[in-house]
């Protein structure tokens, strides 16, 4: 008796939410997996196609090759990885000034970070645009690289500094009873113990370079240097919508997130745990 | 040993992610040493096109290839820009001074363009031009009205008009008229409703973008051809238009789907190919959706119904035009790119793709436009000596975020009960009398 009542408590406090919080969630994907697979004429067909009739990879041919998807993907490669590798050294080394030594105007400082992300991005489209102009800087990946850098580094600082505060401080002082240098003990000890920390942040700061589309967009004068999130709305035409390519374009730009996230995933976990218990 | 490892990692680290910033910042003077390495050193001008799309994407191209083969020392590059940020960006490229050369600009944007002094008077250009005579004059006198100083700002290549789409084989299966008349539209709205087939007579725009097309509407209705008089009264609230309102959202539930008051374009549109509506109203340009979705038996474009007065009335300004900006290096190259858009051969074969009108008077013996019966019926509106244009303002900043926000939000609480077309009305008239006294302020006028 007890133990069936507990099944039921178990299907209905657990199972019943996750199964429709999952639906919820998937439903998007799978309609968009759908979608990318269906033949241009099929799309819009009434009674609906809850699966491909006649499946096609049509779609991702033309999204690939004619639409160009293959250099917004490169571009947003370069953005990404470039904005990920700069934004993990400087923000390693600011988090771990922050959380390890106790220096004057520490707290405003922080609170400077914080505050830097209240401004709304849609504000500094036009002092970017103008500072980057004269810099010489337009249509080049190198300007939503310097831009995405300055936005991630505040908040990835912050998080960094989390992370490395649950780093016992012993741990590092034992080092250097050994014999270790400062530096030393942070790439023998600390940066081990880091890498979830790590991981959680290179992966946020790649998926927001890897979704942004406004400043993407107003820095950048040419076709062939677009990125993807700016590439997939240019496949919305006023009167014409190419939901095929564009859902096929959406699934090609899903997955190395996707693969990110697969690999990343357990870091990820340990990573926030970390930081939430900081 | 362990530090002079580390310090090593960090220099590589930092070198190669030197070298790889330098790359990307370095790409774009290589691209411009190549183009003045041929001798003579070839022009390059940049076009932004304001709608690019798969389906607009690839025609543009073709035409860039066809002039850099006939114009071989001129170098176009093309930037597509996606539809609904490309007025924003364009904004951006004019408060930081980069513009493009030249642009495909949207003839609701040329006042607020030329105040803001970005585009180039193309009337001296035009008039020495062999385009002089062949493109349409009230589209050209058009855009010469809505701007302060009165020049000539955009070319128009194309021209759209707002339109009845009507299921054809509904309308003979049920033996009803195609409607002529306002009274004979809201006949045949009651008459093609089925509900227990899941059918309706016609479908409301109640969503987003809904103002624009109940201003046309209503226009077409009540045949004003001043938006707003010489004193700055709005024809808004008249009660010839509260009258419209009244009998127009009231065929909302009854002879359409219920779910129109949030309907945007696609959900209308969808009402419409996938056999749900009879009629819809919008413009030539969703030809190319209905023919996906259906026969080309099966639908017909008709237009709005007559005014009272007996003539047709269309909203001005219904044109996309080419617009060269005034910080170009390279006026002349410039101008004679927009001058092979606007040719005959360049605008057909633009407008025979996407399927609008053309404003080049040369293409309208042409085949396509003769076996095109709904560009037949758009021609037959604009050609009509009666018809008159009625000429909404968009020079008042404000008008596209009042419709936006005061009229499309009026629309719903209209069709919800929550406002009578009265209130609904004044307070759309209210906005625009306010925009207007605001303008004449601050420009004098």
């Amino acid at each position: 008796m007890f133990s069936k009542n507990k099944k039921i408590d178990k299907l209905l406090t657990l199972y019943v939410p996750l199964g429709m919080l999952l639906s919820f969630t998937l439903f998007p994907l799978y309609w968009t997996i759908n979608t990318a697979f269906k033949p241009e004429g099929d799309i819009m067909n009434r009674p609906l196609e809850y699966a491909p009739l006649n499946p096609t990879v049509e779609n991702f041919v033309m999204a690939w090759n004619n639409v160009g998807f293959a250099t917004f993907m490169k571009n947003s490669l370069i953005v990404g990885v470039s904005t990920v590798i700069v934004v993990l050294i400087c923000s390693t080394l600011s988090g771990y000034a922050l959380a390890r030594y106790q220096f004057k105007g520490k707290r405003a400082f922080m609170l400077m970070l914080l505050c830097t992300q209240f401004i709304p991005r849609s504000m500094m489209i036009i002092p970017l645009f103008i500072i980057f102009k004269n810099l010489g800087l337009i249509s080049s990946p190198l300007a939503l690289i310097i831009t995405y850098t300055a936005i991630e580094i505040p908040f990835t600082t912050i998080l960094m500094s989390g992370f490395i505060a649950n780093v016992p401080k012993e741990l590092e002082e034992a080092a250097m009873i050994d014999g270790c240098t400062k530096l030393q003990s942070i790439r023998h000890v600390v940066f081990p113990l880091l890498l979830p920390g790590i991981v959680a942040t290179g992966v946020f700061t790649f998926i927001y370079t890897w979704n942004e589309f406004l400043i993407a967009l107003m820095l950048t004068n040419r076709q062939d240097r677009f990125t993807l999130p700016v590439g997939l709305s240019t496949m919305m035409g006023e009167f014409n919508v190419n939901y095929g390519a564009l859902a096929a374009g959406s699934v090609i730009a899903l997955i190395p997130a996707v693969i990110l996230f697969a690999y990343a995933q357990k870091h990820l976990v340990n990573g926030m745990g970390g930081a939430v218990k900081g | 040993m362990f530090k002079s490892k580390f310090r090593k990692s960090i220099a590589v680290s930092t070198i190669a992610t030197a070298l790889l910033l330098a790359a990307c910042g370095d790409d774009e003077s290589a691209g411009k040493k190549e183009v003045s390495a041929e001798n003579g050193k070839p022009v390059k001008i940049t076009f932004w096109d304001e709608n690019a799309g798969p389906q607009r994407t690839p025609i543009w191209e073709e035409l860039i290839s066809q002039f850099e083969e006939e114009n071989p020392m001129i170098d176009v590059e093309y930037v597509g820009l996606p539809k609904d940020s490309a007025k924003s960006k364009m904004d951006a490229a004019i408060a930081a001074d980069d513009t493009p050369d030249l642009a495909s600009v949207q003839t609701s944007w040329l006042p607020e363009f030329s105040i803001r002094e970005a585009l180039l008077p193309l009337d001296d250009y035009f008039a020495d031009s062999e385009l002089n005579g062949l493109i349409n004059e009230g589209a050209l006198n058009f855009n010469k009205d809505i701007v302060a100083d009165k020049k000539l700002y955009g070319i128009p290549y194309t021209q759209n008009l707002d339109i009845l789409w009507i299921r054809k084989d509904w309308f003979e299966e049920k033996g009803v008229k195609i409607p002529e008349t306002w009274d004979e539209f809201y006949a045949a709205a009651e008459a093609m409703t089925d509900k227990a087939n899941n059918r309706y007579g016609y479908t409301i725009r109640g969503g987003a973008g809904g103002s624009f097309q109940l201003q046309r509407m209503m226009y077409a209705y009540n045949g004003f051809e001043d938006y707003l008089t010489e004193d700055g009264k709005a024809t808004i609230n008249d009660q010839k238009n509260v009258e419209f309102i009244e009998k127009y959202l009231s065929l909302y539930e009854d002879y359409t789907p219920k779910s129109d008051i949030t309907n945007g374009y696609k959900e209308m549109i969808a009402g419409f190919d996938t056999g749900v509506v009879a009629m819809v109203q919008h413009n030539i340009g969703s030809f190319g959706e209905h023919k996906e979705a259906l026969e080309e038996s099966q639908f017909q474009a008709i237009p709005l119904p007559k005014s009272e007065n007996g003539n047709y009335v269309a909203e001005g300004g219904n044109t996309i035009g080419i617009s060269i900006f005034k910080g170009t290096d390279n006026p002349d190259e410039a101008w004679k790119f927009a001058e092979f858009l606007n040719s005959a051969a360049s605008q057909s074969f633009w407008n025979e793709q996407v399927g609008q009108i053309p404003t080049n008077s040369d293409v309208l013996k042409e085949d396509w436009i003769q076996n095109s019966p709904h560009i037949q019926t758009a021609f037959e509106v604009y050609d009509d000596p009666n018809t008159v244009l009625y000429k909404p303002p968009f020079y008042l900043p404000e008008y596209r975020s009042i419709l936006d926000g005061t009229v499309d939000s009026g629309i719903q609480s209209v069709m919800s009960g929550k406002a009578s077309a009265q209130e609904f009305l004044d307070e759309w008239a209210g906005a625009m009398e306010a925009a207007q006294a605001k303008y004449s302020e601050h420009f004098g006028k």
